[in-house]
């Protein structure tokens, strides 16, 4: 039986933060606003300092949950976990949510046996992705005999976690029940890529982007004048070990990407809940435009079908999703 | 607040040091937190003129400590800029309720100067916008409160980078260009305060002035390493130039002289672009050369590499296992140095910040490293800084108090190439018998998983700020301790004519008191 409870464990928390300020670097929110309150460090020192989560309530609120942050703490700590579990405790201690937060739904358990003893599961999540690209896509991973598109892709237990809402043990019984038999779980929902690898260990987890650039003729298909947005979230939930393989990608394929110095990806924060509710006011069109800024490109490649929408608000240059690569 | 007036010449009973006792520890001791009165009256002034200020726990939580870790202090209130016309309005307002203003970039000093021990706290962060990138001019003109990682992420764009930063990521510009500034390409370019060329200054009592060498150069020259005491940088123009991947070679030595005087050696020949020596204790002792091209490489190679007398990783490795084949009881020492070797060089070569065997982004690189390994909670880094023909038994003492202190860690010396005798350096971290090129030298205790008290890391820091007294040194970090050190270390002469320039461009004595005055 998988643990539900909590999604990971904090190798350390707030109080270790030594307030280097390395993580407001890379907040998306920081770069937009300019103010030291709405950041991971703002609210760490506070919280040293004895500060409730009540207190720092809108800049809790604030954070787009990017995981930015997270791979560029020296110290090393959970911040994505931190920044739920602050929201679990806000959540706690209020009664009135933000006007984006998730309606908890009751769903009705679904038993997928189609897709039971397919290796590679697809689970796209609320990306917006239509069937026809779902199909696509399962067929660029080996056809429908290899791969196969959950009915059950757990937007809402993503949503949920993102909340720091209260998940329904029963609830992530079933979802798991589906996937119990594949090798490899393809999910759009970068914030579901932390939870699965602890819920179901030994199964490959990987984003549209990691899962389709394995597929050597997508990968050829990108050139220097390509600008490929990596989906964050997932991203960053497996840096040491994605920061190489995108690297390597840059290197083979000549191709710009959203990465910032540090090497961490600039989010829109397209896939949001704030952003789900207003893409405006979530900030994505200025995340997108510091994204583009300065570059000199012909295609927009997205791994996040959302991000789509936010770039072509920007900008006139084709944007497609990585699966119309090929 | 209460400004005592101190007669010229005479020297006030000091907490810190030089009155205390022998055999007594000093401490440092936190200044007196200012108790508040006319602070409503103040803030009721800045807000009728349209100034934000913030005063919630959770705001001022933020800002209670610095890098250091030892001074503790909160302010009444914050006010985050959005232009030099906001911090016009509070410091006219702050000369006119005598409220103390601190400012604070990205709060990376260590002994408690961006800490505000009461009143109002600038912070200035909030102003950090590239306004211009001139590849003309090979400038770039931008508000002081950027870090410099902000700053390069935008020069990168357009390919270019700034010249010298200090090696931490979120460093501020401002701050910066107010204290010195230090990277492994100061032997070669100088600090980063003499990249300026122009900047925008708002004056303790509220006028916003532009400077440069030739407009109101009194003042460039008073505010640049001027600690904050003569205005607020609000916009800097700096020098630029184009971004280039950079070659990393190391030479190891066992003795520190040795490897001092390599150092020096590059830095007066102009050998290399980069040059800095880091170490594991005193018993593992690293020379970094780089480059940023490959003909200044070859030239290396072809005229200097002969005569560095550094070993290679391999030749330098089968001289320690001998030392500590003969020295067997310091074993978990060589256990210490060869774990700190496996952990920490990986990191200066990781696969993502390498092309064709050269660093890309090496500020990056090392900034994180220097945040993973050196940072924490409290950090303790007192500093030297020497002319050259000192620098070698300066280093040599501070290591023996080192020794004396702690079982690890890490001393970092590096050059800093001076434009002639300019008033900047003047009571500065730049020695005043220093010419050509001065060197500073700074000692890093591992704090991390040990236990030290308050009371045995300032007495370390004391003993080695005391080898500067005695050798008639300064210090290239400095700041709060150079209130009980600023009379030790320069005649009073110099330290009453700065005081009195001091009084008169702040009246009330409010822009960051107790740094240095």
């Amino acid at each position: 039986m998988p643990k539900t409870k909590s999604i990971k464990k904090n190798k350390k928390g707030y109080e270790s933060c030594s307030g280097c300020g390395v993580c407001l670097l890379v907040c998306p929110q920081w770069r937009r606003t300019s103010s030291m309150s709405v950041t991971r460090k703002a609210r760490a020192r506070a919280m040293q300092a004895g500060v409730l989560p009540e207190e720092i309530a809108s800049s809790i609120d604030a954070c787009l949950v990017c995981g930015s942050c997270e791979p560029a703490c020296p110290e090393e700590i959970s911040i994505t976990s931190m920044n739920i579990e602050q929201r679990i405790r806000l959540n706690r201690a209020r009664s009135k949510y933000p006007s984006w937060y998730p309606v908890p739904l009751k769903k009705a358990f679904i038993s997928d046996n189609s897709i039971l003893r397919r290796s590679t599961i697809v689970l796209a999540g609320g990306s917006g992705l239509g069937q026809k690209t779902c199909e696509h896509i399962i067929n660029l991973l080996g056809g429908s005999k290899k791969a196969g598109l959950a009915a059950d892709d757990g937007r809402d237990i993503a949503a949920l976690i993102e909340a720091g809402m209260v998940l329904d043990d029963e609830r992530i019984k079933y979802f798991l029940n589906n996937l119990r038999y594949a090798d490899t779980l393809v999910v759009a929902e970068g914030i579901l890529h932390l939870p699965l690898r602890e819920w179901l260990p030994g199964k490959k987890i990987k984003g549209f982007g990691e899962a389709l650039m394995d597929i050597r003729a997508i990968r050829r298909s990108l050139g220097p004048e390509d600008m490929y947005i990596i989906e964050s979230r997932g991203y960053h939930s497996d840096f040491e070990r994605l920061v190489k393989y995108y690297d390597r990608l840059r290197h083979e394929t000549g191709c710009q990407m959203n990465l910032d110095l540090q090497r961490i990806a600039i989010p829109t924060g397209a896939s949001s809940l704030q952003a789900r509710h207003n893409i405006e006011t979530a900030g994505c069109l200025e995340h997108a435009k510091w994204i583009m800024k300065g570059r000199r490109v012909k295609r927009i490649v997205v791994e996040d079908f959302a991000d789509i929408k936010v770039f072509q608000l920007i900008t006139d240059i084709p944007v497609i999703h990585i699966s119309g690569l090929i | 607040m209460k400004i005592p007036i101190i007669e010229r010449g005479f020297i006030p009973p000091d907490p810190v040091a030089p009155d205390s006792l022998k055999g007594i520890p000093r401490q440092q001791t936190n200044p007196v937190r200012w108790k508040g009165d006319s602070w409503q009256d103040f803030v009721d002034h800045l807000k009728a003129d349209g100034v934000i200020i913030r005063q919630e726990r959770s705001e001022c939580a933020v800002f209670d400590t610095d890098s250091g870790g030892l001074a503790y202090g909160l302010p009444h209130g914050i006010v985050r800029p959005n232009s030099a016309e906001d911090i016009s309005k509070t410091l006219k307002a702050a000369q006119t309720y005598k409220v103390p203003v601190t400012t604070r970039g990205g709060g990376l000093t260590t002994e408690g100067e961006s800490v505000a021990f009461g009143g109002l706290l600038l912070d200035m962060t909030s102003m950090n916008n590239v306004l211009e990138i001139n590849q003309e001019t090979m400038t770039v003109r931008t508000e002081a409160g950027i870090f410099w990682h902000q700053l390069a992420e935008m020069l990168r764009r357009d390919g270019m980078d700034y010249l010298s930063a200090p090696l931490n990521l979120t460093a501020s510009v401002g701050g910066t260009l107010g204290v010195g500034g230090i990277d492994v390409n100061s032997p070669r370019l100088g600090c980063s305060a003499d990249q300026a060329v122009a900047l925008q200054v708002v004056t303790p009592t509220g006028e916003i002035v532009e400077c440069s060498e030739t407009e109101n150069p009194e003042l460039m020259e008073r505010v640049l390493l001027g600690y904050g005491q003569f205005g607020v940088i609000t916009e800097a123009t700096l020098k630029i130039r184009k971004f280039s991947p950079i070659t990393m070679k190391y030479f190891y030595y066992s003795s520190l002289r040795t490897a001092i005087e390599d150092l020096q050696f590059i830095a007066k020949e102009d050998a290399a672009d980069y040059c800095g020596i880091l170490t594991i204790i005193d018993r593992a002792i690293t020379l970094l050369v780089a480059f940023d091209s490959d003909e200044r490489e070859k030239e290396f190679n072809e005229r200097w590499r002969k005569k560095m007398r550094g070993h290679g990783e391999i030749g330098f490795g089968i001289r320690m296992a001998l030392h500590y084949l003969l020295h067997p009881w310091r074993f978990k020492e060589a256990l210490y140095i060869i774990g700190r070797r496996l952990t920490l060089f990986p990191e200066f070569s990781r696969t993502e910040f390498m092309r064709d065997n050269k660093i890309v982004d090496r500020t990056v690189v090392f900034s994180r490293a220097v945040w993973k390994y050196w940072g924490g909670r409290q950090m303790v880094i007192p500093d030297l800084s020497a002319k050259a023909e000192k620098f070698a038994e300066a280093v040599e003492r501070g290591n023996a108090v080192c020794r004396k202190y702690f079982k690890y860690y890490t001393l970092y010396c590096v050059g800093i190439k001076l434009r002639g005798r300019l008033p900047r350096y003047e009571m500065s971290c730049i020695p005043a018998d220093a010419s050509d090129i001065a060197y500073g030298c700074e000692f890093e205790p591992m704090l991390k998983d040990m236990d030290y008290s308050r009371d045995h890391l300032q007495a370390f820091k004391n003993e080695i700020y005391d080898i500067g007294v005695d050798m008639g040194l300064s210090y290239y970090r400095f700041g709060g301790m150079m209130k009980g050190y600023i009379r030790r270390v320069f005649p009073d002469e110099v330290v009453d004519r700065h005081l009195a320039m001091k009084r008169e461009a702040d009246p009330a004595m409010i822009l960051n008191p107790d740094v240095i005055f």
